[in-house]
C-alpha cells in the first residue's frame, strides 16, 4: 500500500517560552516490509539547533531547540509511505510457550544473539512492571504445552473482547492496575497491559508506536485530521523472530499500520518531549491525517 | 628490643595490649615484631611522647574544624554539620607492596574504561554471552540515551576513577566497590595531609613519602586538554549540586585549588548547542564539565525529568562535542556491585590478562547456580538490590518477616540482587588520645586513579592510567561508607628516597585565569554574596539593638520606674508585644523580689536566641551559613575561621536562658561578625564579588538605620534621653558622641551624627557615599549612556538628604511639625532604599525559572 503522512503537534503557550529543547522521535522508520520516501519535518518557529541520531532501539530521533521568545510550537511530519505485507503472513512456529521463556533464560554463553537481545524487553521498564496478577490475568490463554504463537494471539482477542475503547479515561501516566480494574483504556495502554502480561509470564515483547489507516463509515467522505497516531505490542518467537499484535483491534498488524518506532514502553518512543523555560499552561492539538494514494496517482 | 631488667620501653607503653593478634596487621608481623618499613615512623612517634602526641591530636582537630571540613549528610541546619576525627597516625604501605597494589589498581581502571567503552558502544560483552543482559539492562545507571552514536566516542569515558579496596585478614588486597560518576575523597585526602603536616612537622618534613601534589597537577591538565575548543583557557567548571549536598566542601575546596569555577545546574545554559555559565557579564562558554552530581540527574531533557540539578539539553551538547563531561554520563553502571562476579572473564577477554587485583567474592543471583548458592546459605552473605542503592541486607540480621519478604524478591526478581562475601579486614594501628596508645583499627582504603593526560587522544587500547600515590583510609568495618565513618586516615606510600617537599598548597596550575572574580563571576554567586552581607549585617544589628536590650533590661531593674523604655526596644526588634496566655503560664515562678514584669520582658527578649523564631538570630544565621556555603569557593581561610567560629557560638545559643550568658553570646557574636566583615574587607579581591557583599551590607544597615532613627525620634512611646542612648549605643557612636558634642544628648545632634555627617560609616550619608561608588563600578549589561535604576535611587535618596532644610527640623521634642518634617525625609528615604534591593536583583540576579517539562511523565513506580 502507499500512503501519505502527515502528523501535525501544535502547541499553543499562555505565556512566552524563551528557551526550549525537545526530542522528537516521529520520523517513520524504514523496515523490510516498510520505505519511507520525501520525508519532511517542519517545525515552526525555525528551531536555532536540529539534529539527528538513531537511537538505542535504532529510532529516529530529532533534538532540536528554539532559542528566541515563542508562545506556539508546531511540528509537523510528512512522508510517502510504502507498505508490503508482513512475513507474518506466511508464518509458522510450533514452539510451546514454556519453551520459548526457558530459551530466554539459557546461559548467556550458550544461546544465540537474537534470544540475547530479545532479553532486554522481558524485564520490567519504566512504565511496565513484572507482575503476577498481569500473570495471572493471561494464564487461561497460556494453558501447560500450549504452542506459542495460538496464545499469544488469543490473548490479543481476550483483551480485545473484555476491554471498551475509552479515551476520556486514561492518560498518559494511568497504571496498568487501574486499566485492568476499570476494563477501560486507549491503545497505548492496552499494548501496554499485552506487554505487561507477557514479560510477567517470562516472554518478550515491545511497544511500537504508530499510525493505522482508518476507513470513513460507509457513504462517508474520509475527514482531514480525523486519523490517530497508534499504539501496538510485538513479541518475541524463538527462533522466528517478531510477532505484531494489535490488541486494540484484536488482530495482527498488515499493510495499513505504520511503524514509527518502537522501544521498551511508551517512555522510549515518545513522540515530541520538551523541556522548556517559561510558557506557563499549555493547549495542545494534534492531527494526523494517513492517506491511501492510488497507484495510478503516485505515478502522475 | 633488647630491653634491661623490668624496665617498660616508651614502645611497649605506647603499645600497650596491641599485639597478640592473630590475622594480619599492618605495624607487627607474625613474630609481633614491627615491620621495616613502620620502623622510621614507629621512632618518630615514640620520640614525640604520648603528651605530645595528645597534644598535636587535638590540633589537628582544631585545624580541620576550623577549616570547616565537613561533610553534611542532606541536612540544613547549621549546627549539624559533622566533622570527622583524623587520626594522628597514618596507614603506611611499603614501596614494594605499592608496586603491586598500583599495579592492580591500573589495570581495573583500564579494564573498567574498556567494558564501558563496550557497553556504550558495540555491547559485544552482551552479545557473546559475556555478560547477562539482565545484569546491565536492569541497573539504574544503564542510559539508553548514552547509548546511541556509539562512533562519536573518541574521547576516554572514565576519566578518574575510585577504588575501594581492603588488606583482608591473610593479609592479601580485595576489592569491594568502584566509584566511577565523581569519585569523592581526593580532596578530603589532601585536605588530611595539609592539616597533619602543619600540626606534626617533625614527622612530614623528612619522611620519605610519595608527595600528592603531582596527581592533581595532571588531573588538571587532562581536564584542559578534554577540551575539544583550540582555546589556551579552556573554560573548566566544576558542577555540584549544591550546598546541600554531602560532599560541597570537597566540592569547594577542589574548585578553589584546581582554580575551576563551582557551579551549580541553574548556573549553567544549553543555547546554540554549547554549555554556556550565566555571569555577570552574559553567557560565558564552558569547555569542560567536572560534574559531582550522579548520571540520571544530569540532563532533565533525555534523563531524569524530575531533575532540578542537571541542565536541560547537557547530552546533546556533549554528543555534539562541544563539551566534554567527566566523567562521561553513564559511567554509573560501572559502578554494579554484580560485575565483581565477571571481571576476571572480562579481563581475560577484553585485556587478554590475568586480573591481578582480586575483588570480594561475588554472586550475582540471576545465575541460576548462583541463586541456588545463595539461598541456602543466606547467611554468609550481604545482599545488595540494585534497584535500592545504598541498602544491605544480612540475613544474619534480619526478622523473620524481612527474612521472607526477602526470600520472595530474591525468587522474584533474582538478577536484581548481588551477595557479597562478608569479609574482615586486616588491622593498621591508630592512636587513641584517650588511652594514649596505639589501637588495632579496621580501616577501608579508597585509592584514585587518572588517565594518563598523554594517552587521551589514543584509542582505547592504548589508555593507561596513574594511581596517587596516596588516598584515604577510614575506620569501619570493610566497606562501611565513607560519610558514616567518625574517623579518617592519611596514607602513606612511602619512597625508597624522601622526596623534595611540594608546596600543595595554591601553587598556579597551568595558566591562570586573571578574571576569575570579575565579569565571569556566576550570577548566583553574586546573589549569595549579595544576601550574605544583608543577612551578616541584620544580625549585626539585631544583636547589638538586643544586647543594648538586654542591658537596659538589667539596669531598669534596679530602678523604681520599671521598664518604661523596653516596648519600644521590643519593637525595633520585632518582637510581638503581646503574648499568649500559654507562655505566661509558662513562666516559672521566681524567688525574692524580682517582678514577674521582669521575667515576662526577659523571656521576650531571651526569645530571639530561640530556634523556632522566623526572625530569631538562630534562623537569620541560618540564612547567612547557607549563602556564605554556597560562595564557599570565594572566601578565605580566615574568613571560614570567623564563620566556624560563629557557628559554635550559635550550637549553644538556643539554650540560652539567663540575660547574663545572652549578652556575652552578643558580644562574641558582633566580634566575629566584625572579624568576618573586615576579613573580607582585607582579604577578597574587590572586584565585583566583593562589591556586591557590601552593597548588600549597605543597604541594609542604612535601612536599619532609618527605620531606628524614625522609632527613637518620631513614633517611641517613651522617646528621650534613654532611647537615644540605646540608639546611640547600637550603632556603637555613643563614644563619638560624647567626644563630639561634649553636651546632653540633643536629636538635632544625633541627626547629624547619624544622618548627615559623610565621614560617619554609621551615618546615613556616608552610606549613600559608599553604595553610589559601589553601584557605580558594577559591569551594565547594555552601554546606555544614561544611569540605570539603582544609580538613580541611590541620587534620590542622596539628594534628598542634601536638600534637606535643617531649620525644619528644629526643637522636635516640642514641634509637631518638626517631627512630621522628620517623618517625612525618613519616608522619603526609606522608599528609594527598598527598592534598591530588588533593582539589583533585577539587573544583575538570574532568574531562572524551573525549566518545565512539555509532557510530563510520572513513571508508574514499583508497586
Amino acid at each position: 500500500m502507499k500512503y501519505q503522512l502527515r502528523h501535525t503537534t501544535h502547541y499553543e503557550y499562555s505565556s512566552a517560552v524563551t528557551l526550549s529543547h525537545n526530542e522528537a522521535r516521529i520520523l517513520p522508520r524504514d523496515l523490510p516490509w516498510q520505505d519511507c520516501s520525501n520525508t519532511q519535518l517542519v517545525i515552526s518557529p525555525t528551531p536555532d539547533r536540529l539534529r539527528e541520531r538513531t537511537d538505542f532501539f535504532g529510532n529516529r530521533v530529532v533534538y532540536f531547540s528554539i532559542e528566541s521568545l515563542h508562545e506556539s510550537l508546531d511540528v509537523t511530519v510528512r512522508s510517502d509511505i510504502v507498505t508490503r505485507p508482513r512475513l507474518a503472513a506466511d508464518f509458522f512456529s510450533n514452539i510451546g510457550w514454556e519453551a520459548a521463556v526457558g530459551e530466554l533464560q539459557l546461559d548467556p554463553r550458550r544461546t544465540n544473539r537474537d534470544c540475547l537481545e530479545a532479553r532486554l524487553y522481558v524485564l520490567s521498564s519504566p512504565f511496565i512492571y513484572q507482575q503476577s496478577w498481569l500473570a495471572d490475568y493471561a494464564r487461561d490463554c497460556f494453558s501447560p504445552g500450549r504452542n506459542l504463537v495460538d496464545a499469544v494471539l488469543q490473548l490479543n482477542s481476550k483483551i480485545f473482547n473484555e476491554f471498551v475503547y475509552d479515551p476520556e479515561f486514561t492518560t498518559v501516566a494511568t497504571p496498568l492496575a487501574d486499566v485492568l480494574k476499570s476494563k477501560r483504556g486507549v491503545c497505548q495502554d492496552f499494548a501496554h497491559l499485552a506487554i505487561g502480561c507477557l514479560r510477567s509470564l517470562g516472554l518478550a515483547a515491545r511497544y511500537i508506536s504508530g499510525y493505522m489507516e482508518t476507513s470513513p463509515p460507509p457513504g462517508e467522505v474520509k475527514l482531514l485530521g480525523a486519523d490517530a497516531t497508534h499504539a501496538w505490542a510485538s513479541v518475541f518467537i524463538p527462533g522466528w523472530g517478531w510477532l505484531e499484535i494489535d490488541p486494540t483491534n484484536g488482530c495482527m498488524p498488515d499493510e495499513r499500520y505504520i511503524v514509527l518506532g518502537w522501544g521498551r514502553d511508551f517512555a522510549d518512543v515518545t513522540p515530541l518531549k520538551g523541556v522548556m523555560t517559561g510558557g506557563g499552561e499549555h493547549v495542545l492539538s494534534v492531527a494526523v491525517d494517513v492517506i491511501p494514494l492510488r497507484e495510478e496517482a503516485s505515478l502522475l | 628490643m633488647q630491653q634491661a631488667g623490668n624496665a617498660v620501653s616508651p614502645l611497649q607503653t605506647l603499645l600497650g595490649d596491641y599485639a597478640g593478634h592473630s590475622g594480619h596487621d599492618e605495624l607487627l608481623d607474625a613474630e609481633q615484631q614491627p615491620r621495616a618499613h613502620w620502623q622510621g615512623l614507629l621512632d618518630d612517634i615514640v620520640s614525640l611522647g604520648p603528651d605530645t602526641l595528645v597534644s598535636r591530636s587535638e590540633e589537628v582537630q582544631n585545624l580541620l574544624h576550623e577549616n570547616g571540613v565537613t561533610f553534611n549528610p542532606y541536612e540544613d541546619d547549621p549546627g549539624q554539620l559533622r566533622t570527622w576525627q583524623l587520626d594522628c597516625v597514618p596507614w603506611v604501605i611499603s614501596t614494594e607492596e605499592w608496586e603491586e597494589l598500583e599495579a592492580g589498581l591500573r589495570q581495573r581502571s583500564r579494564l573498567l574504561e574498556h567494558l564501558l567503552d563496550d557497553i556504550y558502544g558495540e555491547r559485544r560483552v552482551i552479545l557473546d554471552g559475556l555478560l547477562p543482559p539482565e545484569l546491565i539492562f536492569t541497573h539504574p545507571g544503564f542510559l539508553f540515551s548514552a547509548a546511541d552514536d556509539p562512533s562519536q566516542v573518541d574521547r576516554p569515558l572514565l576519566i578518574f576513577h575510585g577504588t575501594d579496596v581492603i588488606r583482608d585478614e591473610r593479609g592479601g588486597w580485595q576489592v569491594l566497590s568502584d566509584s566511577t560518576q565523581s569519585p569523592a575523597g581526593v580532596g578530603y585526602a589532601l585536605e588530611n595531609r595539609i592539616t597533619l603536616a602543619r600540626a606534626l612537622p617533625s614527622i612530614y618534613r623528612d619522611a620519605p613519602i610519595k608527595r600528592l601534589a603531582g596527581f592533581l597537577q595532571a588531573q588538571h591538565r587532562c581536564l584542559a586538554s578534554l577540551a575539544k575548543t583550540n582555546r589556551e583557557q579552556p573554560n573548566i567548571v566544576l558542577l555540584s549540586p549544591g550546598p546541600g549536598s554531602p560532599g560541597y566542601f570537597e566540592h569547594a575546596w577542589l574548585a578553589n585549588y584546581m582554580n575551576f569555577s563551582l557551579v551549580e545546574g541553574d548556573d549553567l545554559v544549553v543555547r546554540d548547542g554549547q554549555v554556556s555559565m550565566r555571569t555577570l557579564g552574559g553567557l560565558t562558554q564552558v569547555d569542560v564539565i567536572l560534574r559531582q552530581i550522579n548520571d540520571p540527574w544530569c540532563d532533565p531533557l533525555e534523563l531524569r525529568q524530575d531533575s532540578l540539578l542537571g541542565v536541560p539539553g547537557l547530552l546533546q551538547a556533549a554528543r555534539s562535542g562541544t563539551v566534554h563531561i567527566a566523567n562521561a554520563v553513564g559511567a554509573g553502571i560501572l559502578e554494579h556491585p554484580g560485575l565483581s562476579a565477571f571481571l576476571p572473564d572480562l579481563c581475560r577477554s577484553l585485556l587478554g590478562e590475568e586480573l591481578l587485583l582480586p575483588c570480594r567474592e561475588t554472586l550475582w543471583c540471576g545465575s541460576p547456580d548462583s541463586l541456588a548458592q545463595v539461598e541456602d546459605e543466606l547467611d554468609d552473605w550481604v545482599l545488595r538490590d540494585i534497584s535500592r542503592p545504598g541498602k544491605v541486607y544480612r540475613a544474619d540480621q534480619m526478622g523473620l518477616g524481612a527474612l521472607r519478604d526477602l526470600r520472595s524478591s530474591l525468587h522474584q526478581h533474582p538478577y536484581l540482587f548481588t551477595a557479597q562475601r562478608q569479609v574482615t579486614s586486616a588491622t593498621t594501628p591508630g592512636f587513641n588520645p584517650q588511652t594514649r596508645r596505639l589501637e588495632r583499627q579496621n580501616i577501608t582504603l579508597r585509592f584514585f586513579s587518572l588517565v594518563e593526560p598523554d594517552d587521551l587522544l589514543k584509542p582505547v587500547s592504548e589508555r593507561n592510567y596513574r594511581v596517587m600515590p596516596g588516598g584515604l583510609a577510614w575506620l569501619g568495618e570493610a566497606g562501611a561508607p565513607l560519610m558514616k565513618s567518625r574517623l579518617v586516615k592519611d596514607v602513606w606510600v612511602l619512597a625508597p628516597v624522601p622526596q623534595p617537599h611540594i608546596s600543595l598548597l595554591r601553587q598556579a596550575q597551568g595558566p591562570i585565569v586573571v578574571t576569575r572574580d570579575g565579569k565571569d563571576l556566576p550570577c548566583r554567586v553574586a546573589e549569595s554574596l549579595f544576601w550574605l552581607g544583608r543577612y551578616g549585617e541584620r544580625l549585626d544589628t539585631r544583636g547589638r539593638l538586643l544586647r543594648e536590650s538586654l542591658a537596659r533590661l538589667l539596669q531598669d531593674d534596679r530602678q523604681e520606674s520599671g521598664f518604661t523604655l523596653l516596648p519600644d526596644l521590643l519593637t525595633a526588634l520585632e518582637i510581638p508585644l503581646e503574648l499568649d496566655e500559654q507562655e505566661e503560664g509558662e513562666s516559672s515562678p521566681v524567688p525574692g523580689r524580682v517582678s514577674r514584669e521582669y521575667i515576662m520582658t526577659r523571656d521576650r527578649l531571651l526569645q530571639m536566641f530561640s530556634d523556632d523564631l522566623p526572625d530569631g538570630l538562630p534562623a537569620l544565621f541560618g540564612h547567612f551559613v547557607r549563602n556564605s556555603r554556597a560562595v564557599r569557593d570565594h572566601l578565605g581561610d580566615d574568613t571560614w575561621r570567623a564563620i566556624n567560629s560563629l557557628r559554635q557560638q550559635f550550637n549553644n545559643m538556643s539554650r540560652t536562658r539567663g540575660v547574663v550568658v545572652g549578652q556575652r553570646h552578643l558580644e562574641g557574636m558582633v566580634l566575629d561578625l566584625a572579624a568576618f566583615f573586615g576579613l573580607c574587607n582585607e582579604t577578597m579581591p574587590h572586584h565585583y564579588g566583593w562589591r556586591f557583599l557590601d552593597i548588600g551590607r549597605f543597604i541594609e544597615r542604612t535601612l536599619s538605620s532609618l527605620q531606628l532613627l524614625k522609632l527613637a525620634l518620631v513614633t517611641a512611646e517613651e522617646p528621650g534621653i534613654p532611647l537615644w542612648e540605646v540608639v546611640l549605643a547600637t550603632t556603637d557612636n555613643l563614644t563619638v558622641y560624647r567626644r563630639r558634642y561634649r553636651s546632653q544628648l540633643h536629636p538635632l545632634a544625633i541627626l547629624d551624627l547619624l544622618l548627615f555627617d559623610e565621614t560617619n560609616p554609621r551615618s546615613i550619608g556616608y552610606m549613600l557615599k559608599r553604595l553610589d561608588r559601589q553601584i557605580a563600578k558594577l559591569p551594565s549589561p547594555g552601554s546606555s549612556p544614561y544611569r540605570n535604576t539603582e544609580q538613580r535611587l541611590v541620587i534620590q535618596a542622596t539628594s534628598t538628604l542634601h536638600l534637606v532644610d535643617i531649620a525644619t527640623l528644629a526643637d522636635l521634642e516640642a514641634s509637631a511639625t518638626a517631627r512630621e518634617a522628620l517623618t517625612e525625609l525618613l519616608d522619603q528615604l526609606i522608599e528609594p532604599m527598598s527598592e534598591l534591593s530588588n533593582a539589583i536583583s533585577h539587573s544583575h540576579f538570574s532568574h531562572v525559572e524551573a525549566p518545565r517539562q512539555l509532557v510530563s511523565m510520572q513513571h508508574s513506580g514499583q508497586p
